[in-house]
């Protein structure tokens, strides 16, 4: 006789972390340009149905983001299910569960000494949010897992597979290139980038998710149980959930289900918290004596309770209170960067700033690859938000996927005509650099590269002595600011080694009218 | 030194099994000995029909393909621009080459360009793809170049540049047709067939630009076509090379071939209202022997 043996509860969240894994990373490789204009799906749907960056955002510009309703969604499904986004569909958590075995924890942590740290996190965040200083983009889970994988992860191991088969190309036997190639040419179709991208910040994005998996050692799920305010967000949410685990209570000394949970959500009397179970069910699986369930209910008792500090609550929604007027005596509060070149269709700096989650996908996406994570030139808000690095990269003239794939609406998502008309800055001349001013030899390779119709770039033809002293005719250019876009192009392929002769800066960008520039044609110019 | 011997220098230093980068000093037949250079132009709508006209006279692409041969077809695709833009190579009159070589027999037809703008936009946006994708012939070989097929070469004859960075399918090419599209460039005034041959380079191709007409003449003694179809079916008169407003271009649905690559930007020249002697590179390569630049010494036919 056939013993039917049922699925063991576990086995369907584990397809669904596996499921939503996958599409995670599909979505993340499908973040690129694709041969059409338009970007269909990107992996910017994983942050509009986050509701820390939703509400942060919002907060942080002072109404609604429509683009984030999505976000809303998972809070109500939390409020039925409990924390089962965190056990269920986080790539970050499945990563991490994933590593149990690679990073194995000492302890159980069922102390939860940190366990409070992520709602002051949360307080602190939605508080400086409010005031001026929007953080979260720093310590959502998705902000750092795509970021790091976009700025470091992603570039890194295309750099190892061209490494790898450059010197199979050029070393190996032809009957090993048989197979080496057709490989190659494999992993580039699907998985590899187009072409090797550069990063700014590469190994501090690295660096931080490095801690977050680390922090594996301490206890399993340290970030989601301590520090990732998501999970607070939808702890407290889950305070109210409908669907709660029942454990048993005359079980002896059997400590398994607190042994096995990954969370820590299991006291000494088998209560199975709502604010930390993230719905893993492995409880079940290894209850001896099948005690554990979980049903639907709304009468149960919440134990244990959030177990704040209030002094210390109260203290971090000060700090997020207080700190944003220190920005405000800095000197960048009265003079912006002039490299602080934001992508086109950024909305204006304070606002940009309050809804750019630092996600890094524009980066990703950038195929010029000019969009840089800014360090401070923003200041200490605006670190790992994008910024145009001209000579690294440029600003494709009839690119417009930076806007299509921003989750927040902080790059407004332009039609290409919309966007040509945008300037994020303006282009000057070295003329010390410059090798028609400076030396006398032709070049003019930025005036070739000018993307406008009518070129920003133009020239004069004059006479000047070369460096020994011959009077040579040559091509000079100069720059039509009214025309000039700011794409970066001239910059980033000004021939010469080192610095460009080239610059581009922030000067008239369209989004702030105090960065207006004198124009010739203003001033009667023809 | 020979072909030949310049072939196996590459193919070691590719296989990294020689540290000499590869020395090319292979001449060009003197002027003395050369048969009067022959020049095709015709004009018309249908550019396909177009490519065999010109073809025609100078004996069809059987003259310049033989069976096997490795064939390649270098277009301009440098620009993110649509075909009604003139800042790329009509994808029509690469297509109709593209697939006279494969008629012709040709073992494999490579198609590349190192673009200036992003890769998979010019590709696309040019027109190029959609023109490719329908020739179902696994001969064709439509790719964007990759990173470690540059080989440096040592140009011996070269005035302005010694060595180079040159991709290596260019050079081991049994048969190079070289497309370009005629159009403006600030710089060097037109950018015509000379100039194409920018795309096979690798490295930082901007230092090209001082002294462009003589480094692009010394590349000419490396890359030196069988074939050369210049495209002026439309031409960019301002704003070059890559345009964008279709008031600077006008229609001329005209093709210019020629087996010398001298003759063809002389004779391309003239479609601009400017003398051959007006364009840098072709002055150099005339200088170097490596093609006729004078008008009256070129048998032009109208085909």
């Amino acid at each position: 006789m056939k013993i039917k043996k049922r699925i063991p509860a576990y086995y369907w969240r584990r397809a669904s972390q596996l499921a939503c894994l996958a599409l995670f990373f599909f979505l993340f490789i499908r973040t690129d340009y694709s041969g059409s204009d338009t970007i269909e799906y990107a992996v910017n749907v994983l942050f509009r149905i986050d509701p820390l960056l939703a509400l942060s955002a919002s907060v942080a510009t002072g109404f609604f983001i429509v683009q984030m309703l999505p976000a809303v969604v998972t809070l109500l499904l939390t409020l039925i299910l409990g924390r089962f986004f965190c056990g269920w569909v986080c790539p970050m958590g499945t990563l991490l569960d994933g590593c149990h075995k690679i990073v194995p924890s000492k302890g159980q942590g069922r102390e939860g000494r940190y366990r409070a740290l992520k709602f002051y996190i949360l307080g602190f965040l939605l508080v400086g949010a409010w005031f001026g200083l929007p953080l979260a983009g720093y310590v959502d889970p998705f902000s750092i897992l795509v970021r790091s994988l976009a700025l470091a992860v992603d570039p890194a191991l295309n750099a190892l597979a061209t490494t790898f088969f450059t010197s199979t190309y050029q070393q190996a036997p032809a009957w090993v290139n048989g197979l080496t190639e057709p490989l190659y040419a494999f992993l580039k179709a699907t998985i590899l980038p187009f072409n090797q991208k550069y990063y700014d910040l590469a190994l501090l994005s690295l660096a931080i998710l490095l801690v977050v998996f680390l922090l594996e050692r301490l206890e399993r799920r340290f970030f989601c149980r301590n520090i990732c305010p998501l999970g607070a967000m939808l702890a407290v949410t889950a305070r109210f959930s409908l669907l709660r685990g029942r454990a048993g209570t005359k079980c002896g000394t059997c400590r398994n289900c607190q042994d096995v949970c990954r969370m820590g959500a299991i006291d000494e009397e088998r209560n199975i918290s709502p604010l930390d179970c993230n719905l893993c069910l492995d409880c079940i699986h290894h209850c001896p004596g099948n005690k554990i369930s979980f049903q639907f209910s709304s009468l149960q008792q919440v134990r244990p309770s959030f177990a704040l500090s209030r002094r210390s609550f109260v203290g971090s929604l000060a700090l997020g209170a207080a700190l944003p007027f220190f920005l405000k005596s800095r000197t960048l509060a009265r003079q912006s960067d002039p490299l602080l070149i934001r992508p086109p269709g950024a909305l204006s700096e304070e606002e940009f700033v309050g809804r750019c989650v630092r996600c890094g996908e524009c980066m990703k996406v950038c195929i010029g690859n000019g969009l840089q994570p800014a360090f401070l030139q923003g200041g200490v808000e605006g670190m790992f938000s994008p910024i145009l690095k001209a000579r690294t990269g440029y600003c494709e003239y009839n690119c417009t996927l930076c806007g299509q794939v921003c989750p927040t609406g902080a790059i407004k998502n332009l039609d290409v005509a919309e966007k040509k008309k945008v300037k994020i800055g303006n282009a000057c001349f070295d003329l010390d650099l410059c090798l028609p001013y400076a030396k006398g030899i032709p070049c003019m390779v930025c005036e070739e590269h000018c993307p406008t119709p009518d070129k920003a770039i133009k020239f004069r033809e004059v006479e000047v002595e070369n460096s020994r002293r011959e009077k040579v005719t040559v091509k000079q250019p100069y720059l039509v600011d009214e025309l000039c876009v700011g794409c970066g192009i001239c910059e980033t392929k000004c021939p010469l080694p080192g610095a460009s002769a080239v610059l581009v800066t922030s000067a008239g960008e369209s989004r702030n009218p105090a960065q207006a520039l004198p124009y010739t044609s203003r001033t009667g110019y023809p | 030194m020979d072909r030949r011997e310049f072939l196996r220098q590459v193919a070691l230093w590719s296989a990294g099994l020689s540290a000499g980068v590869p020395h090319f000093r292979i001449g060009a037949t003197l002027a003395a000995e050369r048969q009067p250079s022959l020049l095709t132009h015709a004009t018309g709508k249908d550019y396909q029909e177009l490519v065999d006209r010109v073809l025609g006279p100078l004996g069809g692409m059987g003259k310049f393909v033989r069976r096997g041969d490795k064939v390649v077809v270098k277009p301009n695709i440098g620009w993110d621009r649509n075909p009604d833009q003139a800042a790329n190579t009509h994808p029509q009159v690469v297509r109709a080459l593209v697939e006279r070589a494969l008629d012709a027999g040709a073992g494999e037809v490579l198609v590349f360009d190192r673009t200036c703008n992003e890769e998979r936009r010019c590709y696309i946006n040019s027109g190029m793809e959609d023109a490719l994708v329908g020739i179902k012939d696994k001969r064709l070989k439509f790719f964007h170049p990759d990173d470690r097929k540059y080989v440096p070469v040592d140009i011996e004859r070269g005035k302005a540049v010694r060595r180079l960075e040159i991709y290596r399918d260019a050079l081991e090419a049994d048969s190079y047709i070289n497309v370009p599209v005629a159009k403006h460039h600030g710089l060097s005034r037109l950018t015509l067939g000379l100039k194409n041959s920018m795309g096979v380079l690798g490295g930082n191709r901007g230092v090209m630009h001082h002294s462009l007409g003589q480094k692009l003449a010394d590349l000419a003694t490396v890359i030196q076509p069988k074939l050369t179809v210049i495209d002026a079916t439309r031409i960019l008169l301002n704003n070059g090379p890559q345009g964008g407003n279709l008031a600077d271009v006008r229609v001329l649905d005209t093709l210019v071939a020629s087996t010398d690559p001298v003759a063809a930007d002389a004779y391309a020249t003239t479609l601009f209202g400017l003398k051959p002697e007006e364009i840098e590179s072709t002055v150099a390569a005339y200088g170097l022997g490596l093609g006729e630049m004078e008008l009256t010494k070129i048998r032009i036919i109208k085909a």
